[in-house]
């Protein structure tokens, strides 16, 4: 890590100023001519005392209010226009869904109330039935309030006073505004521009979120007493060579999203759609009393919130559940795409398989060693020259073939497609791009050219729509020679990485389109780039093949375009404990489709390290296996044999799961609850889980324990809940609300399977994810306390999007009284579209049930299977018998009843 | 579920499942009914009772595959839309026809085994010979290596004898030095005596032995100059090369100077640390030097390389446009840079000792071979043909006998001889000890069970790929060669895999990452001949040598059974074709 070379708030100017600000310091505002306007509350933001005019930036801020079903408040604050303020401020198009608007509730009325010790009124205007949201006029304050809870505050903004708006002057005589970084110059044509605020989660002990950054769940504070000197989580999209595991450093992307969770209130969220670079304080408890500041009640987690540009575009989420504020963050930035099928498999990476006959060789060893595997990945070095679309004609002259032998087997290949543009004349995409001029432009307007991978290179302005659409068209059959329908998409580098640019990536004040400044749009610039090209797959199937495309930069709004991967981390324990939190924090932003590269993308990692990362990656909700050219070879059978047998079993285990986790990614789709969840998703009274993030869900059903030491010989789990857990591996019965040691094992990691909860798993393996489409199912019923459980499956072809037609399955399987039944939960007015499968459930597993049954009666066929007791996992050599029913063969697209007897 | 309910067993196996009702799983864990069998379902964990279905992840299906060879999947393969048995009895779901394409494939590698047992056949002939030529070669080594160590001892006891006669011819003139120059001091202070300004020169004596000892260590000087009276000749070099005290000293002062240079260094960094830190607390943004890796300065082209440099491994410098070149040489260029900065002292001295070893072993061996020629030749002439060293006896003898060792003073000419003999013969000893031990370095190795690897000795087989050059020395080394830059690939290490692979490891180290090292896998073939050299993981290279030394006969009648087999399994419509 080269942490000289990436600015500390203290080198960052508007940081510096924004942090050492106090309540005492700010310049207070009181909100005037409050009134309501196309069903939004609007209002003027005034300095408060009249010695102020007469300074700089004191022209009045035009504030709005909306609100929006289901618990959603939106809060913009901008320059007034009709003051002709010398450029308007970037407000972040394309994030904010269309349907979101179709959810706006128009406000009517206002109500003037003085709140409690105030002496001028504030307004109130109708939330929910359970919210109010307040504009407090003076001081100056946005809030929600719970009006089931005595009308306390929910979230609430500038509650102490310290928001700042420095908006925009006309450069006088003798101003020089520049900034010098390095050997790097900004030239900052329109000064300083920055926003600041602070925000309060009341009724809460801990607050998450705000990817990506390589540290805890639960976010510490980064200010405060007790704090040592800390930087606050940066949230700037960096390439950061080497990242270290334990940094509130900014890493490839951004969301400004951040959640908060407490026994007594429950949960609620604030997102700042705002793409400039952003710093956030999580302030330690008692760093108001050192402001001189007590006037709310505890149990609250006080934020700063400080951006370099841009306008105030906020939003308050009210929960109160976590999944609730999922629910309503994803009704804004969009929910998570429904991925591919394949893609929810195992990928195989690494930089870089060499040529034609290496990739045949490794899929044909996959084969060999009984290992499945759905994806083969070609990095950089498939080019010709690193200029995307292209291949290096000598190492992959027949790239078509190649694909098809793959497809063959029904794998697939991903290629990278990087935004840097190598500046070769005769390479037809930037000949083009350059006569169009797509290229983002340098500050004195010329082609900006930096360098990377290729060399010299430029940046497609992906801003542009159009732009964006000529990108997409590149994808085409006839555009990318070379590539087949079996073949995805891969975009690194879209922080951009700029080698030579300041802190490796572009300069603030290259130019956009419509003279936005990079400042502005620097955390979306890869989002667009992702945008553009998941966008390109589409078309290039017609509109019928979902794409896939995995980015490295992320910003809010990603989980609709493609997978994200955490970048290139290392070959150390500390780096598979972090991936953890990581995963966990991008799916709590509403990115759903995540992982970490498994077995570090540096170093080399120690066999023990590879199998564990293998047995804990293979519960990532995106699976892949990657490594640095410099690193040694490491497909699974590179280790013996025992190795091999692990490694194998862990992927086993994903492709065993894979109903499960298509299940779950259509919920992620539907409701935006990610895949794999912190442990207070599920279970959000238990305090004892706040902080927890060595273990997860996936799903509400299973609990992942990894092992982040080597040579374990045990570990402590805590499993959540009133009622008992089962060993997802031997069917062993532990106690929930408690802390159990145990052995472990290397034979796999600790997974749990909660009692109550039924899940779907397919026990055959084949080569691939494509061949066990007809394959047969295994019911697994963990039964609670009262003999009960419940659970999904969802199933559709796996490619297309007929599921939005209606072309799918989803089953709801319930066990009560001695009974299992399954019930359709498809609504019978999704559309015509049907997905006809003859797909059977071969086995349905009974964990905890009372034994000394001998058979039991399928309905309506009224046939007799046989109980017995038979291999909890087929696969796997003695595994404990549990209770079975043989061969009941129903079809999963049926009603039916299946009694014990 | 599968028609015939035996369906996917291997012939030798029906027993097994035939001979009764129940059937119990092979590996012990449970029992099965005949109904049970291939029903779909999995019974066993290992797959026994669903050999025609893909129920059992852990089982096993039996293509027959006539007119082909018989293979084994694994149940994963059963009804998963793909075709894998050439006869095609791996899908019968009626989801994929696949058509049978046993006889044309089995012609192929029939045709392909053919060839392969044609160039067996050869091979093994070429085998059988070099092992015979190993075997006399090996004989003929163990004999001449015998013979050179008896030669050895007789004649380090000849040049042991010349070596005490010359010791006691030097005693002896030593004692006349003595002599001599007691004479001559007797005379000089006789003469001194007679100067009158004794005094005044032992003062100046004095004062110049002061100076002396503040260069150096006048008394150890003076020890050492005793010593150097006291001792022989031979004795007194050896204590000028061990102990050249004047270079001594130097080599010391440049090392403290290179210190000094270095805490300059380091108080220099800790100064620009210290500007740093000022500079950040006066808010200037531009941040200091990085002690690391200067940035400043660079020129955008530059800085964007070194960060790049990060990930690839290759330093700036060169337009990346020419990718792969340029690559490669700053691979080279890092390599060497990187021993000059790290390791120059070892590096530098290691490669020296090493090429002056091997330099100096061969041109001992040159030596030692031409001058045995010469002896021989000179052995020839005489008439008795005694051996060289009989010669050398003989010659030595009469030299005793002719020097009288008690003559004072000694005679000039025969002491000469002495010498001169001495000096000659424990030449001559120093390169026969040489050859023996080069001898007997060489037969340490593994040459194979049947010494079938011994004409690899000594040689290197050589590939071009591109623009580099391979080249695979066994015994030695293996390298890659570009233009005049050599990297090693590795020293030998050892054979592996039952001798089919041979093993080179710790090479030149590896930019970011290991020492290189190469496995060279060996196949039967006509000539030794390196056909591809390949880097499947970085820096672990893989070659492959055809070589007649694979070319076992076991390997052919295996061959020759397995063609047989072929045969024998094609179906009767295909007899005549």
């Amino acid at each position: 890590w080269k942490k000289e070379e990436f600015r500390t708030c203290h080198q960052t100017p508007f940081c510096k100023r924004a942090r050492s600000r106090t309540s005492s310091t700010s310049t207070p505002l009181v909100a005037t001519d409050v009134t309501i306007s196309d069903g939004n509350l609007i209002a003027k933001l005034v300095a408060k005392s009249k010695q102020e005019e007469t300074q700089q930036n004191t022209n009045p801020l035009l504030l709005s209010l909306s609100v929006y079903q289901n618990g959603v408040v939106r809060v913009t604050i901008d320059e007034d226009h009709s003051l002709n303020p010398p450029k308007s401020r970037f407000h972040v198009p394309d994030v904010v869904v269309s349907e979101f608007q179709s959810t706006k509730l128009w406000l009517q009325r206002v109500t003037q109330e003085t709140l409690d010790g105030d002496d001028s009124p504030s307004s109130v205007v109708y939330v929910s039935d359970g919210f109010d949201a307040v504009l407090r006029h003076d001081p100056f304050e946005v809030f929600v309030r719970d009006k089931s809870n005595g009308n306390t505050r929910v979230v609430s903004m500038n509650s102490h006073g310290l928001f700042d708006f420095e908006q925009l002057k006309v450069k006088g005589e003798g101003d020089d505004w520049g900034e010098s970084f390095r050997s790097h110059h900004d030239k900052r044509p329109y000064g300083p521009q920055s926003i600041s605020f602070d925000v309060t989660f009341h009724g809460a002990d801990f607050v998450y979120g705000i990817p990506e950054h390589a540290t805890s769940l639960a976010l510490k504070p980064t200010k405060g007493p007790g704090v040592e000197e800390s930087e606050p989580y940066r949230l700037f999209n960096l390439d950061v060579f080497e990242y270290i595991h334990d940094s509130p450093f900014g890493l490839y992307g951004s969301v400004p999203f951040m959640l908060s969770h407490g026994k007594q209130r429950g949960s609620s969220g604030f997102f700042w759609l705002n793409a400039a670079e952003m710093q956030i304080d999580v302030l330690g408890s008692g760093w108001d009393a050192e402001n001189g500041i007590s006037k709310l009640p505890k149990n609250r987690v006080d934020t700063l919130w400080m951006s370099e540009a841009g306008v105030v575009d906020a939003f308050f989420f009210v929960g109160p559940t976590p999944k609730d504020v999922l629910k309503q963050y994803t009704s804004v930035t969009g929910m998570p795409a429904m991925p591919q099928l394949f893609s929810t498999a195992y990928h195989q990476c690494r930089w870089n398989y060499r040529d034609e006959e290496d990739v045949e060789h490794v899929d044909s060893k996959f084969d060999e060693f009984d290992i499945p595997y759905d994806v083969l990945w070609l990095d950089i070095e498939h080019t010709d020259g690193k200029k995307y679309f292209t291949w290096d004609n000598v190492l992959f002259p027949n790239p078509e073939e190649m694909q098809r032998k793959i497809a063959a087997k029904g794998r697939h290949m991903v290629t990278i497609v990087d935004p840097h543009i190598k500046r070769d004349n005769s390479f037809p995409l930037h000949k083009e791009a350059t006569e169009k001029g797509y290229y983002v432009k340098d500050s004195s307007g010329n082609d900006y050219d930096g360098w990377c991978w290729p060399g010299s290179s430029s940046y497609l302005d992906m801003l542009s729509p159009e732009i964006r659409s000529w990108w997409g068209d590149k994808f085409s059959y006839q555009n990318y020679v070379g590539s087949t329908p079996s073949l995805y998409i891969w975009n690194d580098m879209n922080e951009p990485s700029v080698f030579n640019g300041p802190e490796v990536t572009m300069p603030r004040d290259a130019l956009h389109i419509g003279g936005v400044e990079h400042r502005e749009v620097h955390n979306a610039y890869g989002y667009y780039f992702h945008m553009a090209t998941s966008e390109g797959l589409v078309k290039r199937g017609d509109g019928k093949d979902r794409p896939f495309v995995l980015s490295r930069a992320l910003f809010a709004g990603t989980q609709r375009y493609g997978a994200i991967w955490t970048g290139d981390n290392t070959a150390e324990w500390d780096h598979l404990r972090v991936s953890v939190p990581m995963v966990l924090t991008l799916g709590l932003a509403g990115v759903s489709f995540s992982g970490a590269d498994v077995g570090g993308f540096f170093g080399n990692p120690e066999p023990e390290l590879l199998v564990r990362w293998y047995q804990l990656g293979a519960f990532y909700p995106f699976f892949r296996a990657h490594a640095h050219h410099d690193t040694k070879r490491r497909e699974p059978w590179l280790f013996g044999e025992r190795n091999t047998e692990l490694i194998r079993d862990a992927i086993h285990v994903r492709y065993a799961l894979l109903p499960y986790y298509y299940t779950l990614f259509r919920e992620a789709n539907t409701t935006g609850v990610p895949v794999m969840r912190p442990l207070w998703m599920e279970f959000p009274s238990e305090e004892a889980t706040f902080s927890n993030d060595e273990a997860f869900m996936i799903g509400n059903s299973l609990l992942v324990q990894g092992i982040y030491t080597e040579r374990a010989k045990q570990t402590s789990v805590y499993l959540p809940g009133k009622e008992s857990w089962y060993d997802f591996r031997t069917g062993n019965v532990y106690k929930g609300e408690a802390t159990h040691k145990l052995a472990v094992t290397e034979e796999s990691i600790p997974v749990f399977m909660r009692a109550g909860t039924i899940i779907t798993r397919k026990d055959r393996f084949r080569r691939s994810s494509t061949q066990m489409t007809n394959d047969p199912y295994t019911l697994v019923i963990a039964l609670n306390s009262s003999q009960a459980a419940e659970g999904e499956l969802y199933l559709d072809d796996g490619s297309s999007f007929n599921f939005l037609q209606g072309a799918y399955i989803h089953r709801r399987f319930i066990f009560k009284d001695g009974k299992l039944t399954s019930l359709d939960l498809a609504p019978a007015s999704n559309g015509n579209a049907r997905y006809p499968v003859n797909t059977v459930i071969e086995r349905i597993i009974l964990l905890g049930h009372a034994s000394g049954s001998k058979n039991a009666l399928v309905e309506p066929s009224n046939q007799k299977v046989d109980v017995e007791l038979a291999p909890f996992w087929v696969q796997r050599k003695n595994s404990p018998a549990v209770m079975t029913i043989r061969k009941p063969n129903v079809r999963v697209t049926d009603d039916w009843t299946i009694k014990i007897l | 579920v599968p028609n015939d309910p035996f369906f996917g067993i291997a012939p030798q196996d029906e027993k097994y499942y035939k001979s009764s009702d129940v059937i119990r799983c092979k590996d012990g864990s449970g029992k099965f009914t005949r109904a049970q069998l291939n029903d779909d379902f999995c019974d066993c964990p290992d797959g026994t009772d669903e050999p025609g279905t893909s129920a059992c992840p852990g089982g096993k299906f039996y293509c027959h595959n006539a007119g082909h060879v018989p293979t084994s999947l694994f149940s994963s393969r059963v009804n998963d839309g793909i075709c894998d048995c050439c006869d095609g009895t791996d899908e019968y779901d009626g989801k994929v026809t696949c058509s049978n394409t046993c006889w044309e494939a089995g012609k192929v590698a029939r045709d392909k085994l053919k060839k392969k047992i044609a160039t067996y056949q050869d091979g093994v002939k070429l085998r059988k010979d070099e092992i015979e030529k190993a075997k006399s070669a090996l004989d003929k080594d163990k004999a001449e290596l015998l013979k050179l160590k008896k030669e050895e001892s007789t004649l380090k006891e000849i040049v042991q004898q010349l070596k005490e006669h010359k010791e006691e011819i030097e005693k002896e003139e030593e004692k006349e030095r003595l002599r001599k120059e007691k004479e001559e001091k007797e005379k000089k202070e006789a003469e001194e005596k007679a100067n009158e300004e004794k005094s005044a020169a032992t003062g100046e004596e004095a004062r110049h032995t002061n100076e002396a000892g503040k260069h150096s260590d006048a008394k150890d000087y003076a020890a050492g100059e005793t010593k150097y009276e006291q001792s022989d000749v031979g004795d007194s070099y050896d204590g000028a090369t061990d102990s050249p005290s004047s270079e001594g000293s130097l080599l010391n002062e440049v090392e403290e100077s290179v210190k000094g240079a270095e805490g300059e260094h380091a108080a220099k960094s800790e100064t620009d640390l210290r500007v740093e830190e000022k500079k950040s607390s006066e808010e200037i943004i531009n941040t200091g030097n990085d002690a690391s890796e200067n940035t400043e300065g660079l020129s955008k082209e530059e800085l964007g390389q070194l960060v790049a440099s990060r990930w690839t491994g290759q330093k700036g410098g060169k337009q990346s446009g020419e990718a792969e070149d340029a690559k490669k040489t700053e691979e080279q260029e890092d390599l060497t840079s990187e021993s000059n900065n790290e390791e120059y002292e070892g590096y530098a001295s290691e490669t020296d000792d090493d090429s002056n070893r091997y330099d100096g072993e061969d041109e001992t061996e040159d030596d030692f071979r031409e001058e045995e020629m010469i002896l021989m030749s000179s052995d020839v002439v005489a008439t008795d043909n005694p051996s060289w060293l009989t010669k050398i006896q003989r010659t030595v003898r009469k030299l005793f006998k002719a020097v009288n060792f008690f003559e004072t003073p000694l005679n000039q000419t025969d002491a000469a001889r002495v010498r001169k003999e001495y000096d000659e013969l424990s030449s001559k000893l120093s390169k026969l000890q040489s050859r023996v031990s080069s001898l007997t370095q060489k037969l340490k190795h593994d040459f194979g069970p049947e010494s079938e690897f011994y004409s690899f000795y000594d040689r290197c087989f050589e590939s071009k790929q591109n623009k580099y050059t391979y080249k695979v020395c066994p015994y030695d080394q293996a390298s890659q060669e570009e233009g005049y830059s050599t990297t090693r690939l590795g020293r030998w290490d050892k054979f592996e895999d039952s001798y089919k692979v041979m093993a080179f490891s710790n090479g030149d180290r590896c930019w970011n990452g290991p020492d290189r090292s190469m496995k060279v896998r060996m196949r039967c073939g006509l000539k030794n001949e390196i056909t591809d050299v390949d880097e499947p993981s970085r820096c672990e290279y893989v070659a492959l040598l055809s070589t007649p030394a694979l070319c076992k006969e076991e390997k052919l009648k295996e061959l020759q059974h397995k063609l047989d087999s072929l045969n024998s399994q094609q179906p009767e419509k295909h007899d005549e074709l």
